[in-house]
């Protein structure tokens, strides 16, 4: 299977700071499914950023979809980032946009049609069971509601990656139970997925490859490991 | 309506954009009075130019007495008649210049003690290529000493003192039109500051530079009318009142100048100018702004 995400010996440090990330060397196959583990300060997030083209790294390689990105001139970049969903840890929606506009962003930005924004949207919301708070404001929804808006809004454009930082954080177990199988049937559909997590309990229940990151390095337990499947080791990086 | 929807930056709930249109207001109030007074300017500088430029003054010295006064007028005036690019001449009458020098020579002006010169005023036509000059040569033979005045001296300096000061009015509407493309450029890249995260929001569900810098475009441009509008508003009175004033100006002071139509709508014209000011330099600022992005 092709690769859609290839780091080569990555390295990013935010001004003259020292490394967050060193050496960062993995690839990620189209269709695949892995957890991203680690403590809190440990790079998760800069690692994450890079992925979905928040930063350039620092040192390295970094091609998305088969394109060296770390050349790619930044007008390039909304093409790439249509084909990549993001859940941020905090959501990020936009407080004066309804639900539907949030979710509706993605298409609106790429210029498609409102009848079908609203076709898309409207059964996508229905998807999340959100139906009945279109033209609610974000503010005035609960942490669940933002999260599931959030997950639409990722997913409305049917990207071919979707990275999603701590979805299960602000919400209840069966909640983000169903929302992790949410995230199961869009990787069934092809969709490359890669969950940011602390939530050692789904890291097990899932059984999937783990990236896992400390002190700015990487290691990957594949899903059949048995380091992976005991995640002793693993744990020890849980806060 | 496609623009409006595209409105996903909230930039009409910012303090900035509330500050804006007043500032714009006082800009185009500015600008609307340093146009109109430049193109007023205008006007007395050309009824100057044009006014004068057409005629020349014939000064024929005084003669031994009013029958040859009168005679050397007659000679004149005919052999006027014969040149070409010649309209019309006028004599000036003796009592008529006995009270325009009288502030200066009081009641002897013209009298027996002080005899005057004889004026007369002529109508050239622009198009021929009559001067002062050439009209003296041919009035010398007939009339040794007359000499033939076409202002120029004075009107030169005159007209020179309009055009200064049109320059410096033109100086003003260009310092007021930098002014606002400062001040669009600070409210805009505050307006950035506040926007920050909507915007990161926006380059990562993978838009384009180009459809962020439009919507704070189309913002600004809303502001530039409303503040143009109000701008206008404020400036209408002052120029209804400056356009009394001058109206009412002793005649012969100053060319009749007003505020015509073509005045009021070059003075309209800055609403359309300033928004589309406001537009383009908010657009620029952005885009160059999102460039230091990644």
């Amino acid at each position: 299977m092709a690769e859609v995400v290839r780091f080569e010996n990555v390295g990013l440090r935010y001004g003259l700071g020292p490394e967050v990330l060193q050496d960062i060397s993995f690839g990620l196959e189209a269709g695949s499914f892995h957890f991203l583990i680690g403590p809190s300060g440990a790079g998760k997030s800069s690692l994450l950023r890079l992925m979905y083209l928040a930063h350039r790294q620092t040192r390295g390689l970094i091609s998305l979809f088969g394109r060296d990105v770390s050349t790619l001139p930044r007008e390039q970049f909304p093409k790439i980032r249509r084909r990549i969903g993001v859940v941020f840890q905090d959501f990020r929606l936009l407080p004066h946009l309804s639900a539907f506009d949030n979710v509706a962003l993605p298409l609106r930005v790429a210029g498609v049609r409102e009848s079908e924004i609203r076709r898309h949207v409207e059964e996508l919301l229905v998807w999340v069971a959100l139906e009945n708070h279109m033209d609610v404001r974000p503010p005035t929804m609960s942490g669940g509601q933002q999260q599931r808006v959030a997950i639409a809004r990722a997913v409305i454009a049917r990207p071919k990656i979707l990275y999603a930082d701590e979805p299960t954080g602000n919400v209840d177990d069966r909640i983000a139970d169903r929302l992790m199988h949410l995230f199961e049937e869009l990787n069934r559909l092809g969709t490359t997925v890669v969950i940011a997590t602390h939530n050692e309990a789904i890291v097990h229940d899932f059984g999937r490859p783990v990236l896992r990151i400390d002190g700015g390095r990487l290691e990957i337990f594949p899903a059949d490991d048995p380091n992976s499947a005991d995640l002793a080791e693993v744990e020890e990086t849980f806060e | 309506m496609t623009l409006f929807r595209q409105s996903n930056l909230a930039l009409e709930k910012d303090d900035t954009n509330r500050f804006l249109p007043w500032l714009i207001a006082f800009m185009v109030l500015l600008a609307a009075l340093s146009v109109a007074g430049l193109l007023m300017l205008h006007q007395i500088s050309s009824a100057f130019e044009h006014g004068i430029q057409d005629t020349m003054t014939i000064q024929i010295p005084a003669g031994e007495n009013s029958r040859a006064d009168e005679t050397h007028v007659r000679k004149a005036l005919a052999a006027l008649k014969k040149v070409d690019g010649i309209l019309a001449s006028k004599r000036i009458a003796a009592a008529e210049i006995s009270d325009l020098l009288k502030p200066w020579l009081g009641e002897t002006a013209g009298s027996d003690g002080l005899p005057l010169p004889q004026i007369i005023d002529v109508e050239v036509d622009r198009s021929s290529d009559l001067t002062a000059e050439k009209l003296a040569d041919l009035l010398a033979p007939i009339l040794p000493g007359t000499s033939v005045d076409d202002h120029s001296v004075w009107l030169t300096s005159l007209v020179d003192t309009l055009r200064s000061t049109e320059l410096i009015a033109s100086s003003i509407v260009l310092l007021i039109t930098l002014a606002t493309i400062g001040t669009v450029i600070f409210t805009t890249r505050t307006g950035m500051g506040i926007h920050r995260r909507t915007i990161e929001v926006l380059h990562f569900v993978g838009a384009q530079d180009e459809f962020i810098a439009r919507q704070f475009a189309l913002r600004a441009f809303i502001v530039g009318l409303q503040g143009g509008i109000v701008g206008i508003l404020l400036a209408a009175p002052i120029l209804y009142l400056l356009d009394f004033v001058l109206k009412n100006l002793e005649d012969g002071l100053l060319p009749k100048a007003s505020l015509d139509v073509s005045i009021w709508v070059s003075v309209g014209t800055i609403i359309p100018i300033i928004a589309l000011i406001a537009m383009a330099t908010a657009r620029s600022t952005v885009l160059k702004t999102l460039k230091k992005m990644v």
